[in-house]
């Protein structure tokens, strides 16, 4: 007969052996590596002579005198205040827009979902072409009805909007979830409220909205977690539109134009594999690290929430 | 829906008149708005294709509409030396890395979903923090221990490798399907004498089908579409480049032939877009699996 | 499949492994035999077929002389892999590098990323100052360590639209600032708030018309003998400045001119703005001559030098300088060898003529400039002329690359659009970051 103690140690290393490959897999390519970018936080290091030890050199060079970091991180800001905002209130209107259609329901889903699934790097640069300013379809229509042309990934005060049209437009994810969950609202709940003579915006405002707050709100932080994680669209959106890209003989502008597209997990890049700059690379990285992170615990707090309530 | 409106239509009542006019009217405004809506998602797919199959000469000018198809463009881009390769690829990197998640995931999703054991809490935490992280987190000592301590670099295994070792977001999205599954059958199963790896693999997998449908998809998609780990990784040796990182420097090479790169990007898009009308259902329930059920 | 090994191996080995990584560089000795058979990896940057199909014939060429000697070409291959793929080493490393910029030659030699070639040099019994013109010998070295040569070089000047000059009633090419300045200003016609024909494009984002180009028509000085950023100090860059924004002032304004640039099309493709006519003047590369040609360009072009500061009016003749270097990879196991490949594509003078000849270049050698089989027009003969001109210069070589030509370039488009009024200070500060970026690269 087992004891208890032989049925726990089975079970231990039953459970061991269920988590081994995440184990190691969390070892060898989360835990050690995040280490070992806090050393080389403090090192100089080029990839060719050995490390060595600098102190706070890199920390005092990337958050006073590396001319990329606050920039990038402004951009950060601006994307997850308007972009962020826009993604959540155009997806939204889609999911609701979605689940009143009657007729060519199933087109219209599709059609809506699809661009989602355009790798990122062949969608930006199709925007990149739609958004020309020279010879692109999209100011050949806006001429052509007499409204501006403007110089989209070739302005810096336009790159970012031209980057939220693009997230935009690949809004199908969203859409997929709030429709979900627009659908699971009671419909009781509907009629409750019209026997009670409330109009169409007052039952979304008082019916609607809180049975999908939750949703909202993941929405909102997975948004913000996505643009710490924001990286192809800029780079090649910059890389296309200056011109600049693969074998030609400038160097490229990061963040063009004017800055204006960078993001920080380019400088982990830029610095890391541009540079030579290890210490400084990890220090950005580090910066994102803490970061996601905090955006990370929210997003957590907000789902032990949603289970307990 | 009154049955007097249905009956007898000529004698509609003032009241049921304006309902009736009213959901017209309704009907009109959601249906115009999603046309507008529609043509925003889709223009763009239109102006690829349409800009696609234009001459060189045409491409370069406002003209919107090809003045002559040329399907030899897309034959051109095809047969681009390398082109085959980054399919090539891609496809080794998508399917060997997707089946790996797989292979990897699965116990530890349900180990995180079924077991009770102590730091299941820490684990799980764990999970989700490395699925949010940005993957330049990490990427600078892991570039110098697959390039300088294994001598890896240049090729896709760097990338490939460690989905043997579980990929965060698949354990939690599997965790999260396999939560729902109910204790009982498991059980019962092993009442039957089968022990907890057979009943993994007889019970819960069969029943888990779409969420490891959904897992291989969003893997699948992940890989075709990462542009970060073969820009580190495979950049310097052009036989190793994915289709979105040969994509870049196509256009690289082709610098204002928009029409071939408008061609190779219809190229890289369609599968993908082939793969979700197969699949359709399957994507949907993923989604909403990530968001709904947390 | 040998990586798929060494893939298993990792797979073992990541399991075991968390030390600290540290890279040990010991220079490879250079003890191959260049006569045995020998397979040489060979990287470029260039991607047109037409540019890739030349390079491809000379390597062809020299195989023919070297038959032991087997080159694997890879095209298209930018700085950044360069940088990256030498910083592993390994396999696929290449042995011969070649690079479209000048700009990385600090980091290439000061790092030992590529090898020392004084000792080939010595050993091939070349005298450099008989070989290459001057500038070609500056850029190719950093802080006099050689670890590259010049491979083709490129000379910047004016660009002028024949048909454009004759109706407006100029009759020669502007030689000095000032006149070029009215030149430009004649060519201009207004329609409504945008052109329908500009003189030049002087707005720092028009392509070649960079801050560093513009700046070589001043001979500046970039950094002091002890290596600190010198552009406050030096009055070339607050001139250079102040003419172009003179210009763009007289020309419309920044805020019309970037509106008027955003219609242009790319810069290398046959919708080039001088190529349509949107533009009746601009500096560009001797590589404008081919593209125009290939672009069936309708009106007569004519070339000149870049007009000077009318202070240094007898240097007329000059003009910035770039070019393509090529140099040998540290980590090659093979530096004889690839020494063979590197001194056949810059010095064999056929070779260097017939690449020039293939890719519209200007040859990067005193002989091959000379050689009667060099295809050269009147035009083209114009640039051969600025690449010899002993006034012509470059933009130095740095330890960080290119990373002051941006800041620099920074600042250019500040000062340009107004958002900078106090130059001097803006200079100043300018400095203050690039010595500062250089500080963390040392």
């Amino acid at each position: 007969m087992t004891t208890l103690r032989q049925k726990h140690r089975r079970e231990t290393a039953r459970t061991l052996a269920f988590l081994s490959p995440w184990l190691i897999g969390v070892s060898v390519f989360f835990l050690y590596p995040l280490v070992s970018t806090v050393y080389f936080s403090f090192m100089k290091y080029d990839g060719f002579t050995p490390p060595t030890w600098t102190g706070l050199k890199n920390w005092q060079y990337v958050f006073t005198d590396y001319p990329f970091f606050w920039p990038a991180l402004r951009n950060t800001l601006w994307l997850v205040v308007v972009m962020v905002t826009l993604r959540v209130l155009f997806g939204l209107g889609i999911g609701l827009l979605i689940t009143k259609v009657k007729t060519g329901a199933g087109f219209f889903r599709t059609a809506f979902y699809l661009p989602y699934l355009a790798p990122p790097v062949a969608a930006t640069m199709a925007f990149a072409f739609l958004l020309n300013p020279g010879t692109g379809p999209v100011n050949n229509i806006l001429g052509s009805i007499g409204l501006p042309q403007p110089g989209w990934f070739n302005d810096p005060s336009w790159s970012k909007p031209a980057l939220t049209m693009l997230a935009l437009w690949g809004i199908g994810d969203l859409m997929v979830i709030f429709m979900a969950s627009l659908l699971d609202v009671p419909q009781e709940q509907y009629e409750a409220a019209s026997l009670d003579g409330a109009g169409a915006w007052q039952r979304f405002r008082f019916v609607t909205l809180p049975n999908i707050s939750p949703i909202v709100l993941f929405a909102v932080v997975t948004g913000v977690i996505q643009t710490m994680q924001y990286y192809t669209q800029p780079l090649v959106a910059g890389k296309v539109a200056s011109g600049v890209i693969g074998g030609a003989g400038q160097q490229f502008e990061p963040g063009y134009p004017e800055k204006s597209t960078l993001t920080l997990p380019q400088l982990v890049y830029h610095l890391g594999f541009q540079r030579f700059d290890t210490g400084g690379a990890s220090v950005i990285a580090l910066v994102l690290f803490a970061l996601a992170m905090v955006f990370t615990v929210f997003l957590m707090r907000s789902m032990t929430e949603r289970s307990a309530a | 829906m009154t049955a007097t409106a249905i009956s007898s239509p000529v004698t509609l009542t003032p009241a049921a008149r304006t309902a009736r006019r009213t959901r017209f009217l309704h009907w009109v405004g959601v249906h115009s708005l999603a046309i507008a809506a529609a043509l925003f998602f889709v223009l763009p797919f239109v102006f690829i294709f349409l800009t696609a199959l234009m001459s060189d000469q045409q491409a370069l000018t406002r003209d919107l509409w090809p003045d002559s198809w040329h399907w030899e463009n897309l034959r051109t881009v095809w047969e681009t030396p390398g082109f085959l390769t980054w399919w090539k690829n891609t496809l080794l990197y998508a399917g060997l890395g997707t089946a790996l998640t797989l292979l990897s995931s699965i116990p530890v999703a349900y180990a995180l979903a079924r077991f009770k054991f102590r730091g299941r809490n820490v684990v799980l935490m764990l999970v989700i923090a490395t699925m949010m992280l940005p993957p330049q987190v990490v990427i600078v000592p892991m570039y110098l221990f697959w390039a300088k301590q294994l001598h890896l670099s240049g090729t896709l295994w760097p990338l490939i490798i460690p989905m043997a070792f579980t990929d965060a977001f698949s354990v939690f999205l599997l965790r999260q399907f396999l939560l729902t599954i109910p204790k009982d059958y498991v059980d019962a199963a092993k009442v039957d004498g089968c022990g907890e790896f057979k009943a993994l693999v007889r019970i819960v997998l069969p029943m888990a089908k779409p969420a490891i449908a959904a897992v291989a998809l969003f893997q699948f998609f992940y890989c075709w579409n990462d542009y970060f780990g073969p820009q580190i990784y495979a950049s310097e040796n052009p036989a190793a480049w994915t289709l979105s990182y040969g994509l870049e420097s196509f256009k690289g090479a082709h610098h204002t032939n928009w029409n071939l790169t408008m061609a190779a990007t219809l190229l890289v898009m369609a599968p993908v877009i082939i793969l979700f009308f197969f699949a359709q259902k399957a994507f949907i329930e993923g989604v909403t699996l990530t968001g709904v059920k947390g | 499949m040998p990586s798929f090994t060494r893939a298993v191996i990792g797979t073992a080995a990541v399991a075991l492994l968390a030390t600290a990584c540290t890279g040990t560089s010991s220079t490879p000795q250079a003890n191959d035999d260049a006569t045995k058979d020998v397979n040489l990896t060979f990287w470029h940057g260039w991607s047109a077929p037409s540019e890739a199909a030349a390079i491809d014939a000379n390597v062809k060429a020299f195989e023919a002389k070297h038959p032991n000697i087997h080159v694997k070409v890879v095209g298209n291959i930018n700085d950044d892999k360069i940088k990256q793929a030498l910083r592993a080493g390994g396999a696929n490393a290449p042995d011969v590098v070649s690079s479209f910029t000048t700009d990385n030659v600090g980091t290439f030699c000061a790092s030992n990323v590529f090898s020392d070639l004084k000792p080939f040099l010595d050993k091939s019994g070349i005298d450099l100052d008989k070989t290459f013109p001057k500038p070609l010998q500056d850029y190719t070295q950093f802080q006099g360590k050689r670890c590259t040569l010049p491979l083709l070089n490129d000379a910047y000047g004016l660009y002028y639209n024949k048909t454009a000059f004759k109706a407006a009633g100029i009759t020669a090419p502007p030689k000095t600032l000032s006149e070029f300045d009215a030149v430009a200003k004649k060519l201009t016609k207004v329609k409504g708030d945008t052109y329908s024909q500009l003189g030049f494009m002087p707005n720092f984002h028009g392509y070649e018309s960079t801050t560093t180009h513009f700046a070589a028509l001043w001979n500046p000085t970039y950094f002091t003998p002890d290596g600190k950023s010198n552009l406050a100090k030096d009055p070339a860059f607050a001139s250079m400045l102040t003419w172009q924004k003179g210009l763009v002032g007289q020309l419309g304004g920044f805020a019309k001119l970037e509106k008027y640039r955003a219609t242009f099309g790319d810069e290398f493709g046959a919708k080039n703005p001088f190529h349509t006519g949107q533009v009746a003047m601009t500096m560009d590369g001797e590589w404008r001559l081919g593209m125009a040609r290939e672009a069936g360009v309708k009106f007569d072009i004519g070339v000149a030098p870049f007009p000077v500061p009318d202070d240094q009016a007898d240097s007329y003749g000059k003009g910035y300088l770039s070019g393509t270097v090529i140099g040998i990879a540290g980590t090659s196991q093979k530096q004889n060898a690839a020494w063979e490949l590197v001194k056949f594509m810059t010095t064999d003078t056929d070779a260097v003529v017939s690449f020039a000849n293939a890719i519209h270049n200007v040859p990067s050698t005193l002989d091959a400039i000379k050689s009667p089989k060099l295809t050269a027009d009147e035009n083209f003969k114009t640039f051969l002329g600025i690449a010899q001109h002993e006034k012509s210069n470059t933009t130095p070589a740095s330890p960080n690359g290119g990373a002051y030509q941006l800041t620099l370039q920074d600042f250019g488009y500040a000062y340009e659009a107004g958002k900078v009024t106090d130059l001097a200070a803006g200079l100043a500060k300018t400095d203050e970051q690039i010595d500062k970026d250089l500080a963390q690269a040392k």
